[in-house]
């Protein structure tokens, strides 16, 4: 089959692009899931979308290809291309230019059978273009009416179809916002394709791009929780290789600007409890029943969130939270550092002690969530205790190696 | 469904070609660039010229005619307009009008309680006031007028001061849920916090260099040495993923990563290695390893 550079499933060019940008050191040999020719393809149709990213270097096992984008220089999500390159087939889009042509205006409302005769004078005027037959017309109004962008009217028993009404919209300003800040930001940008183009006046910081590429998931994920759905989510597990399904009722979708990370917070109707699953690693969503008890397992999250320091909810000892406290120093000049834990304290609790010393405390399901921020105060713990004694010593042990890691060179040249 | 050709480049292309086609024929080569150029990818143009040749599709004629009556355009879709009713339940989104747009009888694609944010500082802007929300207004106003600004704050210390600058951009953080006014002042560039802001008026002084020419910050560069124990590879590069990054294998549990950050981040980017923990060994540059060295020594002296 030629190459093209549309494709028809997201999910094929979804790991690859996530592999080229958050680690972009694999060579083409590395990528043992696929086929070489596969990956020569779909490289080679990043390369198209975002070519200006691409970059490449040499090592002894080949040729490493890579994306390199600093977010806070490109005033659009980069990646929000690739969900523009969707293919079609040549029905389709003859299709849907001439239908929305013959249901131009508010007062265009014809039947089925009159959208027929109407195809066949456009096609006319082409020699050998391809008769539609009615049932394929009827699907894709059908369609069109799912999507929103047509209306069905009954009048008697005849069926009619007009264009759906298109209410003004935000500025550009407001699109060039929230299609880089809100969930399935993407829809933002599809509108921005509509209107003049001229340079965003807007920059972010801090921004993690690559949610963009879990846009799917999440509108289907959203829906669900709307219409207050149980879902079935297909997970890849990474480091088994193997795909796993599991029904759940979703109840939020929790984020980290810190981390780049997004998660599914849902209740397994197997086990019983409230997971957080990686977007990421979502494959597929699939709306299922009604979610009889969504009301409450959604109050029961949001409970269990005044206890939560990131995502986890999995708690070792059962019934009981796990304790966290530790206190920082700092001279008369570093306030700041004050003013940081309270700004930083998430769920937590911060205490002044006196002008050179604070103490912050929570309760946590799963205290090892927490440990990565408290070493960002290392060189200012005065005081630290945790209830659970495992993750107080590996935060020591921890210390202890990096101790070693950075004054070993000192040691050598003593 | 967000992944359709309804949103799709080829689309957008075909609706701007087919445009010219109706309002202002005939269609020319240099439209079709343009367009393309504009709509579509690197290697669309000889995949799109090659389906217009042979009329595959019976909407274009080979003459740049066609048999559509009117310019195409297409309605909302239900997701689009999903999208917007959510957006238009934000909090910011006051700082661009006063009232949102309705959309009846269209169910949001989210609200408030249905995604969360658990790592976000809590010291945000406050979007609901309405000295912040009048500054905002004439910060973009000036933006599109490329006009010049004087702006009153409050600078780190609490001391009123005053600046006549050129905005450049906003710069908009959500891991400290504020925004920053970027812009020229004389030759420098500045940084200003809106919350900072208590006053915006316009400025009567000439200020260069032109807008669209801001100086970037000074970038510094981290190299540090990756351990992939209890997945720190993944962790770590996707931590890192919004800062332009060079990575390279040493071997299964070794990883050399190359970070490049703004300089005026330093003490930011140097507290974010350090929270990996001895998963990463900074190797260079020498300051960089100092000031870990410093805080560490600083740890163990610390009688705990």
């Amino acid at each position: 089959m030629a190459y093209s550079e549309l494709i028809k499933n997201f999910n094929r060019v979804r790991g690859y692009m996530r592999e080229f940008f958050v680690y972009g050191f694999k060579s083409r040999e590395d990528y043992t899931q696929k086929s070489l020719r596969s990956y020569d393809n779909e490289r080679r149709r990043i390369e198209s979308w975002l070519g200006d990213y691409m970059r490449f270097h040499q090592t002894a096992e080949g040729k490493i290809v890579f994306l390199s984008i600093d977010s806070r220089r490109v005033r659009h999500n980069p990646f929000y291309r690739a969900w523009k390159s969707k293919s079609f087939t040549d029905g389709a889009v003859t299709l849907h230019f001439i239908l929305l042509d013959i249901l131009a205006g508010p007062e265009d409302v014809h039947s089925l059978a009159e959208i027929c005769e109407q195809i066949n004078e456009y096609t006319a005027l082409f020699d050998g273009a391809t008769a539609f037959d009615e049932s394929t017309v009827r699907k894709k109004l059908n369609d069109y009416v799912r999507e929103g962008i047509l209306e069905k009217l009954r009048r008697g028993r005849s069926v009619y179809f007009r264009r759906s009404s298109s209410p003004p919209y935000y500025s550009r300003d407001v699109l060039d916002f929230f299609s880089e800040v809100a969930p399935c930001g993407v829809i933002g940008s599809f509108l921005l394709d509509k209107s003049p183009q001229r340079e965003s006046h807007f920059s972010f910081k801090h921004h993690y791009i690559t949610t963009a590429l879990d846009s799917e998931v999440t509108a289907g994920i959203l829906d669900a929780i709307k219409r207050r759905k149980n879902i079935c989510i297909r997970i890849l597990n990474r480091n088994k290789n193997s795909v796993s399904e599991h029904l759940v009722t979703p109840l939020r979708i929790l984020y980290g600007v810190q981390s780049g990370r997004q998660y599914l917070m849902a209740y397994h109707l197997r086990s019983g409890y409230i997971n957080s699953y990686r977007l990421d690693r979502l494959l597929s969503v699939k709306t299922e029943k009604a979610a009889a008890e969504f009301d409450a397992l959604r109050e029961k999250l949001d409970r269990m969130q005044s206890n939560i320091w990131g995502v986890s909810t999995w708690c070792r000892t059962k019934d009981s939270l796990e304790t966290v406290t530790f206190t920082v120093c700092y001279s008369d000049s570093e306030g700041f550092i004050h003013e940081r834990l309270e700004r930083e304290k998430r769920c937590g609790s911060v205490e002044r002690l006196d002008p050179n010393h604070s103490r912050f405390s929570a309760k946590l399901y799963d205290s090892s969530e927490i440990i990565p921020w408290i070493r960002s105060f290392i060189g200012r713990i005065v005081t630290i205790e945790f209830s659970n004694r495992e993750i107080e010593e590996r935060f020591w042990s921890d210390l202890e190696e990096m101790y070693r890691l950075y004054h070993q060179d000192e040691e050598v040249k003593g | 469904m967000i992944f359709s050709e309804l949103y799709g480049a080829y689309y957008n292309v075909l609706a701007g070609i087919l445009q010219i086609a109706v309002s202002s024929p005939p269609l020319t080569p240099e439209d079709l660039h343009r367009i393309v150029e504009e709509r579509a990818f690197s290697e669309s143009l000889w995949q799109l010229e090659a389906l217009l040749k042979n009329e595959r599709w019976p909407l274009l004629k080979t003459d740049g005619s066609t048999a559509l009556k009117h310019p195409p355009t297409m309605p909302l879709t239900l997701l689009q307009k999903r999208w917007l009713k959510a957006i238009s339940l934000d909090p910011r989104l006051k700082l661009f009008c006063d009232e949102p747009l309705d959309f009846p009888g269209i169910d949001p694609l989210f609200t408030a309680a249905d995604v969360g944010c658990y790592d976000q500082c809590q010291d945000g802007d406050p979007y609901e006031d309405e000295n912040y929300i009048q500054n905002f207004r004439q910060i973009l106003d000036a933006l599109h007028r490329r006009c010049p600004l004087r702006i009153h704050s409050l600078d780190a210390a609490g001391r009123k001061r005053y600046a006549d600058v050129m905005p450049d951009h906003l710069e908009y953080s959500e891991k400290d849920d504020k925004f920053r006014l970027q812009c020229h002042r004389g030759r420098s560039s500045m940084t200003i916090n809106l919350a900072r802001i208590i006053r915006v008026s316009p400025s009567d002084r000439e200020i260069q260099p032109s807008p669209g020419k801001l100086r970037l910050p000074k970038q510094g560069q981290v190299e540090f040495e990756l351990i992939d124990h209890r997945d720190a590879l993944e962790r770590v590069l996707l931590h890192f993923a919004h800062l332009e990054k060079e990575v390279r294998k040493q071997d299964a549990l070794h990883y050399v990563v190359r970070l490049s950050y703004d300089q005026q981040d330093e003490t930011e980017i140097l507290i974010r290695i350090l929270s990996f923990g001895p998963m990463l060994k900074v190797i260079s540059p020498p300051h960089f390893v100092d000031q870990i060295r410093e805080r560490l020594r600083r740890q163990k002296e610390r009688p705990l």
